[in-house]
């Protein structure tokens, strides 16, 4: 696990006081998607081995939601954003 | 009949250290505490919109929102004062029985809070003035440095009891004194 991340808001801090909160990169599939699209989306979940995306809360800092990505091999954090720019951007 | 309410310390701190040492944690008994909210766009409007407030003390919590102190306002005046400077702009909400704040000074002070917080403690890298949300051993804080060897904790008043023995085990080996502000405690 990365140690120290990054927090944009915060500064650098011990992963200790975060929650990781899962997969950043699955997008929410349409309402009317199909059965087999949501299920995907909810329950099926790669487990990477290298470059990864995920929701980290910053729960003892600023409570935002960050998204981290890291390398699950090496534990390099690559870059940390605010959820809410992630989400402008279009990039969820 | 007026509300009065109990400092969670009150039993726990008596009437303090029979000596002050270098190192002292102190326990200001009244202070006005408020959340500030905004939208995040809004930071700026909400910083200009203090200015005239003078004497509070801002602390950063996250974009768009803050800590707002003062040891001089009545009960609930600085809910109402500040809700009147910052209308439309954002949500103020009164903490003051929800929030304690503890005052940590002394040459050692750094080496003490060391052994709790994760960040840089050097002046170069947490300047006098500047606060954030952290975890002090295993508790949520808003923590600021208020001078070089001065440090100012806000914590949620069920976990003042937990971060208060923990302070206290930090500091044993400096001989760490404690004690309300004003002197004895109030009879209890
Ligand atoms: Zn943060």
């Amino acid at each position: 696990m990365a140690s120290l991340i990054h927090c944009p808001h915060c500064g650098v801090r011990p992963k200790e006081e975060f929650t990781v909160r899962g997969d950043a990169s699955v997008v929410r599939p349409d309402p009317e998607a199909s059965d087999e699209a949501w299920h995907e989306y909810v329950h099926i979940r790669a487990n990477p081995r290298g470059r990864t995306r995920e929701h980290w809360q910053h729960v003892f800092g600023c409570r935002r939601f960050l998204v981290v990505e890291r390398d699950t091999v090496t534990h390099e954090v690559y870059g940390v954003s605010d959820g809410s720019d992630v989400a402008r951007g279009g990039g969820r | 009949m007026p509300f009065l309410s109990r400092h969670p310390l009150e039993s726990k701190v008596d009437s303090g250290s029979s000596i002050r040492a270098v190192d002292h944690l102190e326990i200001p008994r009244s202070v006005e505490i408020v959340t500030v909210l905004s939208r995040q766009t809004d930071n700026a409007t909400v910083i200009a919109g203090f200015a005239p407030a003078g004497d509070l003390v801002m602390r950063n919590v996250a974009p768009g929102e803050w800590l707002v102190l003062s040891h001089t306002d009545l009960p609930d005046s600085l809910q109402r004062r500040l809700a009147g400077l910052l209308t439309d702009i954002a949500d103020v909400v009164d903490q003051s029985e929800g929030r304690v704040l503890l005052r940590l000074s002394g040459p050692n002070a750094r080496r003490i809070l060391a052994k709790g917080v994760a960040i840089d403690l050097d002046p170069s890298a947490f300047a006098v003035g500047q606060s954030a949300n952290l975890r002090c051993g295993h508790v949520a804080v808003n923590f600021a440095r208020s001078g070089e060897n001065e440090f100012e904790l806000v914590v949620f008043r069920s976990f003042t009891e937990s971060l208060f023995e923990d302070l206290l085990v930090m500091g044993r080996e400096f001989d760490l004194s404690y004690g309300f502000s004003s002197g004895l405690a109030d009879p209890v």
